[in-house]
């Protein structure tokens, strides 16, 4: 089993869509010759990344960012959650989705009918979020397994258009095109999630939980299979792998990560309308995650980190900012294939065999 | 009745843009192989550029010229500048001509402004036939659409342009050992197609009012034309067109007007599952994966 997750360069026959030399070249499953059971551990190069980051995440209040750059912090990071999903689906299944803020819709708006119709508040909608989210991704996922490609995308594409329409038509109980309100975050232990200091510790945390469960994901025989699946998929059936099963479950994960996103947005805007979740927003998360690099771990996080914060340092107008995002877009495509993250990651291999 | 037959042809004028926009994609992704997200940006580029030069005075039908040649040119440059290195890639030139929609449109607001354009109607004549009140220009917008079909579907299944063009998606090999230059068929297609993209543009700006945003919710009907048809088949888009036009015609007459995009969404989704191949065949289209 093993032997068909690791050996990407020579699965896949030369006609398929991408050439897997120039794309798996810095391979995010280099074998550290480590493993415990299942699982692939984390090789010393990745646990002081992983420690920076974390100082990075829980110190950066302490940098005084202010209202403006914190409030972006938060918004980065529901977005991000929303990638990780998108990244395990596109990175290790390579099935792309330009309609995923459907899905982070389907989150938000299971927690705004709750708390509108029901009282429950996010605590409580939480589960349901991501139940429907998770139900609603297996359930659009289901052509995948008859259309491949490009029709499943346009197929993505069509349902979180419609899935907008439903939303937007929806009468009272959706809020039609005014959308919906959502109260506050209630208090756990005593911390008050109104403040945005406390708010945004709570999206770390989430973040942190989402790159957990992506890494143990990624580097299990799960995702070994998955990358079989996505590499060849008829020598995976062959060799007995459920072909479906995997990528219907690896859908439903993404899926429930999208639902998370939505409902954390949903309490973070304290309002949702369904221009959040139309096609737009969609467009720009698969562009975020190409972008960022789905393969690699923190690919997706960068993404959203230089979609989120780079006009605001540039200090450029929405529609500037747009046009540059989409030059940024086209240049990554055409040099660095496998995204900003592969590019970094390749740049340190190289400082790294020059100076031995 | 009358008031059928007049819906009839309404939705037929609209159908006729549909189509236009179905041709360029059909061809574009079914035989040069590029999946082109930003074709509708390409017909709201051509529609802008016809409302700029109408409002500085010149002829709508010269405009119509102008807008072809300006989005042809677009086309010229996205294919050699863009999709030519990702030929090998469909997906990564998926994602590509998604950034390019993106920038298109955005470079249009920051050009002009994001508010909707009109031109006046360039014919304004009103013709009755039989009791049934026919705008002109919506009678011209369906006959030209017809002259495009008819050229575009002989060219492909007659000329010998067309054959080559067949024989280099074919096999793209044995094609360019026969002496056809197949490289430059795809950016043949491409052009043409987006040439197509500036007429549509063209002739929608005729009939109704333009936004910056116009284009993505064109694509979407555009790739379920080619899409119902048959990726590549000429004849698929036109009927696929006309399906399109007619559910949308008659269920803003008889339906629910407030659900009227979802009825073509879902026909093109059920068609995608139950027919992937399209209603009259057609190529799969590139494949793709990672």
């Amino acid at each position: 089993m093993k032997e068909v997750g690791e050996k990407p360069a020579s699965a896949g026959e030369p006609a398929r869509g991408i050439a897997p030399d120039r794309l798996t070249q810095p391979s995010p499953v280099r074998s550290s010759g480590r493993e415990f059971g299942w699982l692939r551990l984390p090789s010393g190069e990745e646990i002081v990344v992983a420690i920076i980051l974390t100082i990075f995440l829980i110190g950066f209040p302490w940098l005084h960012p202010g209202y403006r750059f914190l409030s972006l912090a938060i918004t980065t990071g529901f977005t991000a959650i929303a990638l990780y999903g998108l990244g395990l689906q596109f990175g290790q299944a390579g099935i792309m989705s330009v309609g995923h803020a459907a899905f982070m819709g389907i989150g938000a708006y299971t927690a705004g009918i709750l708390a509108g119709k029901l009282g429950i508040g996010f605590w409580g909608a939480l589960p349901f979020s991501v139940l429907f989210s998770a139900l609603f991704a297996g359930l659009i996922g289901l052509p995948s397994l008859r259309v491949s490609g490009q029709h499943y995308i346009i197929i993505t594409f069509c349902f979180c258009a419609l899935l907008n329409i439903a939303f937007t038509n929806g009468g009272s109980f959706t809020g039609g095109a005014t959308g919906l309100d959502v109260g506050s975050i209630d208090p756990v232990f005593g911390i008050n999630f109104d403040r945005l200091l406390n708010a945004y510790y709570l999206i770390v945390v989430a973040l942190f939980l989402c790159l957990l469960i992506t890494y143990l994901l990624v580097n299990s025989s799960y995702g070994r299979t998955l990358r079989a699946v996505r590499e060849n998929e008829v020598l995976a059936r062959a060799v007995g792998i459920n072909a479906n099963v995997q990528k219907i479950s690896v859908l439903m994960v993404s899926g429930a990560f999208a639902g998370v996103a939505g409902i954390l947005q949903a309490y973070y805007l304290r309002h949702i309308s369904p221009t959040l979740y139309g096609p737009f927003p969609s467009l720009y998360l698969a562009l975020m995650v190409m972008l960022g690099g789905s393969r690699l771990l923190y690919g997706p996080l960068i993404g959203a980190i230089i979609v989120s914060f780079l006009p605001e340092i540039m200090h450029l107008d929405p529609i500037d900012s747009r046009i540059a995002y989409g030059i940024c877009l086209l240049v990554v495509i055409l040099l660095l294939p496998g995204g900003v993250s592969a590019g970094l990651l390749n740049l340190y291999r190289r400082l790294l065999s020059k100076r031995r | 009745m009358q008031i059928f037959i007049q819906q009839l042809v309404n939705s037929l004028s609209v159908a006729s843009v549909t189509i236009l926009i179905g041709i360029g994609i059909t061809l574009i992704f079914g035989l040069a192989g590029i999946v082109n997200f930003a074709h509708g940006e390409f017909l709201m580029v051509g529609g802008m550029i016809t409302w700029f030069l109408v409002n500085s005075g010149v002829n709508f039908f010269v405009a119509l010229v102008g807008a072809m040649i300006c989005v042809g040119a677009l086309g010229l440059v996205a294919e050699r500048g863009l999709f030519r290195f990702t030929l090998e890639r469909p997906m990564n030139g998926f994602i590509m001509s998604i950034g390019l929609s993106v920038i298109l449109q955005h470079l249009v607001i920051r050009v002009f402004n994001e508010v909707q354009k009109t031109i006046p109607d360039p014919v304004g004549e009103v013709w009755v036939v039989g009791g049934v009140n026919i705008i002109a220009m919506r009678a011209i917008v369906v006959a030209l659409t017809a002259v495009v079909v008819a050229i575009t579907y002989f060219g492909i299944s007659r000329s010998r342009y067309g054959i080559a063009l067949r024989a280099s998606i074919a096999d793209p090999d044995t094609a360019a050992l026969m002496g056809i230059p197949v490289r430059r068929y795809v950016t043949g297609v491409f052009i043409y197609g987006s040439v197509l993209a500036g007429l549509g543009g063209a002739l929608m700006i005729a009939l109704f009012p333009i936004t910056p945003f116009t284009g993505s919710v064109v694509i979407i009907r555009g790739f379920a034309v080619s899409l119902i048809g048959g990726l590549g088949n000429v004849g698929g888009a036109v009927v696929g067109g006309l399906i399109l036009g007619l559910v949308d015609g008659l269920s803003a007459g008889y339906g629910f007007p407030e659900w009227t995009d979802a009825y073509a969404l879902v026909v093109m989704i059920v068609i995608l599952i139950v027919r992937p191949q399209g209603l009259l065949g057609g190529t799969l289209g590139p494949r793709a994966t990672g």
